[in-house]
C-alpha cells in the first residue's frame, strides 16, 4: 500500500506471514503506556486490532479466541444445544470478558461499543499494518536506529 | 369505565391529601380473605370438607414469625364492623361492603386487582391434590361473594404450581372469565419461578393472557425455601427486609431461563416487594449479561429489556427516600412509567393510600403509574 508522504500514516511490519498462522495472533509495539496493536490471523485473513478495550481499557488483544454460542430457544424447549458460531472470530478481553468481532472490530455485545481497527496488507510476504502514530512509540530521534518493524513511510514496491 | 357519583369525599381528621380523580387508579394489590374455613366449606369436595373439619381449618403452613402486627390488618376499618380490638385479618376476614365503602368508594377507584389471602400459599402445602382443591374453592368463593358484584373488580386467581397439571387444569377452567386477569403466587416456593417445572402454567397463562402475580407469602413455610438465601432470620422485620432478595430471585430466574423468549407475552405482576431494587437488578444484570452471555445464550437481549417489557411492580409498601429529588431520581432509574404500578395491599395496617404515598408527580408518570401501566399489563 504506497503510503502518501504527508501522512502521518505509519507503516509497521508485524512479521512474515508464516509467522502467524491461522488461529494465532501477535501483539506488536506495546511500549510505555501505549497500548499496542493485536495481528491477527482468522482463516488466512490478517486483522489489526488496538490492544485497547474500550470497555475499561483492558488488554482486549492478549484474551481469549473463541467463536460464539447461539441458541434457537431455551434448553427447557428441547431444540437442541446452543451451537457455536464464528468460531476463531471472536475476541474476548480478559477484563469482563466482553466479545469483539476481530473481523470489524466491533463488540458484540454493546453495539456502540467499537475497537480500534488498522489497515493490514501482506507486503512481500510480510504482515504490514498501517497503524495510527498516536497509537505507537515516539518517533525515534533523527539519526538513530530504527527498529525494523517501526520504518516509518517505506513505500512498498 | 365506572365512576361513581356521590363518592365520599375523604374527611378522617386531619386530612388533607386527595387523590387525582381525572387521571385514573388501578390498584394492583387488594385482598379479600375468607372469615373462617367453613366459608369454604361449600366449595369443596366432601373428602377434604370432611378432614378440614376435623383438623380444624386449612393448615396452610406459616413460617414462624409470630408477631405480624394487628394480624396484618388495619384496625381503623375493623372498628366500623366490629370490635377492633379482636379484629384479624387473618382470622375475622373483611367483606364485600367494607371494600366498597372504605375503599373503592372513597378513593374513586377504578379496578381493583383481588390478590386473595392465605390460600394464594397453597402451593407450599405437602399436598398437592389439597391445595389444588384448596385454590378451586378459594377461586370460587371469591367468584361468588366479591367478583360478581362489583364491576371494579377484576381477580388474580389463586393456583397451587405443585402439580403443574392441576394448575394448568384450574386456569382451563376460570382464566377465560374476563373478570380473572391474573394468577397469584406466593414469594415463597420450592424454586424461583424461571425453572422448566413450571412452564406448563406458564404457557396457559400466556394462553389466557394472564398475568404471574407474586406476593410475599409463605417464604420459610411448608415445603417453601427459607426466607433468605442465608436462612431464617430471627425477627418478623427482617422477613419483610427478605422480600426483594426473593423478589430479585424469581425476575433474575425468569429472565435467565427464557421464560420470556418462549412466552413472548407473558407479564409478571410482582406486589408488596418494594421497588428500587429493581435498578441495581437491571443495572447488575446487564453488565453481567455483556460478561456471560455466553453461558445463556437464549437469552437474546439485555436482561432490563426483558424486564420493562414483562415484569411490573407493585408500589406498595413505596420506600420513603430522603428527599423527593433522590425519590424521583430512582422512579426514572428504574423506568417506573413503564415498570411501577400502584398497589395499596388494602387492608393492610402497612397499605398506601392514594394520595399521600407518591410525591407530586408529572401528569404523564401519574397516569403510567396510577393507572396506565396496569391497564396494559392486564388489558383493561
Amino acid at each position: 500500500m504506497p503510503l502518501d508522504p504527508s501522512s502521518d500514516i505509519r507503516r509497521v511490519v508485524a512479521g512474515r506471514v508464516e509467522e502467524i498462522p491461522p488461529g494465532e495472533r501477535k501483539l506488536i509495539v506495546p511500549f510505555r503506556g501505549r497500548a499496542g496493536i493485536g495481528v491477527f490471523n482468522v482463516n488466512g485473513d490478517y486483522h489489526a486490532l488496538r490492544n485497547l478495550c474500550p470497555h475499561k481499557l483492558g488488554p482486549l488483544c492478549t484474551g481469549r479466541v473463541s467463536g460464539r454460542p447461539e441458541a434457537v430457544a431455551p434448553p427447557s424447549s428441547y431444540a437442541g444445544e446452543p451451537e457455536i458460531e464464528r468460531d476463531g472470530e471472536i475476541v474476548r478481553c480478559p477484563w469482563h470478558l466482553w466479545e469483539f468481532d476481530i473481523t470489524t472490530g466491533q463488540c458484540l455485545v454493546d453495539p456502540k461499543m467499537r475497537v480500534k481497527t488498522y489497515p493490514v496488507a501482506i507486503e512481500e510476504g510480510e504482515v504490514v499494518v498501517y497503524a495510527d502514530p498516536a497509537d505507537l512509540p515516539p518517533q525515534p530521534p533523527s539519526g538513530a536506529a530504527v527498529p525494523a518493524t517501526m520504518a516509518r513511510g517505506r513505500s512498498a514496491e | 369505565m365506572v365512576t361513581v357519583p356521590g363518592a365520599r369525599p375523604i374527611t378522617a381528621p386531619g386530612w388533607t391529601g386527595q387523590p387525582r380523580l381525572d387521571l385514573g387508579l388501578v390498584d394492583c394489590d387488594v385482598h379479600q380473605g375468607i372469615k373462617q374455613p367453613e366459608d369454604l366449606y361449600p366449595y369443596l369436595p366432601r373428602v377434604y370438607r370432611e378432614q378440614m373439619i376435623e383438623q380444624g381449618g386449612m393448615r396452610i403452613p406459616g413460617s414462624g414469625y409470630f408477631n405480624v402486627p394487628q394480624n396484618a390488618g388495619r384496625t381503623d376499618l375493623a372498628a366500623a364492623n366490629c370490635d377492633a380490638t379482636k379484629h384479624s385479618t387473618h382470622k375475622m376476614g373483611n367483606s364485600y361492603e367494607q371494600l366498597r365503602d372504605e375503599h373503592l368508594d372513597l378513593w374513586h377507584v377504578d379496578y381493583a386487582l383481588l390478590t386473595g389471602a392465605g390460600v394464594y400459599g397453597a402451593s407450599v402445602l405437602p399436598d398437592p391434590d389439597f391445595a389444588a382443591a384448596l385454590c378451586r374453592a378459594f377461586n370460587d368463593w371469591t367468584m361468588e361473594h366479591w367478583i360478581a358484584r362489583d364491576e371494579r373488580l377484576i381477580m388474580a386467581m389463586a393456583v397451587s404450581t405443585s402439580d403443574p397439571r392441576l394448575a394448568v387444569r384450574e386456569i382451563e377452567r376460570i382464566g377465560a372469565d374476563p373478570r380473572v386477569r391474573a394468577i397469584m403466587l406466593p414469594t415463597g416456593n420450592r424454586m424461583p419461578y424461571g425453572n422448566r417445572f413450571y412452564h406448563p402454567i406458564w404457557e396457559a397463562c400466556e394462553r389466557h393472557g394472564l398475568v404471574i402475580g407474586i406476593h410475599p407469602g409463605n417464604e420459610g413455610a411448608g415445603l417453601a425455601g427459607p426466607p433468605t438465601g442465608v436462612g431464617y432470620p430471627t425477627y418478623y422485620i427482617e422477613t419483610r427486609m427478605a422480600r426483594p432478595q426473593m423478589a430479585m430471585a424469581h425476575a433474575v430466574s425468569l429472565i435467565a431461563e427464557g421464560v420470556f423468549e418462549k412466552f413472548p407475552r407473558l407479564k409478571v405482576l410482582i406486589d408488596e416487594c418494594d421497588q428500587f431494587w429493581a435498578v441495581g437488578l437491571m443495572w447488575h444484570m446487564d453488565a453481567d449479561w455483556k460478561s456471560l452471555r455466553d453461558q445463556t445464550p437464549w437469552v437474546k437481549r439485555l436482561p432490563s429489556e426483558y424486564f420493562r417489557e414483562h415484569i411490573r411492580v407493585g408500589s406498595q409498601p413505596m420506600l420513603e427516600a430522603a428527599n423527593n429529588e433522590q425519590f424521583l431520581c430512582m422512579l426514572d432509574a428504574m423506568h417506573a412509567d413503564e415498570t411501577l404500578v400502584y398497589s395499596s395491599d388494602w387492608p393492610h395496617w402497612d397499605w398506601d393510600d392514594p394520595a399521600t404515598t407518591f410525591p407530586k408527580l408529572p401528569e404523564h408518570l401519574h397516569r403510567r403509574v396510577f393507572a396506565d401501566n396496569a391497564r396494559e399489563m392486564f388489558g383493561l
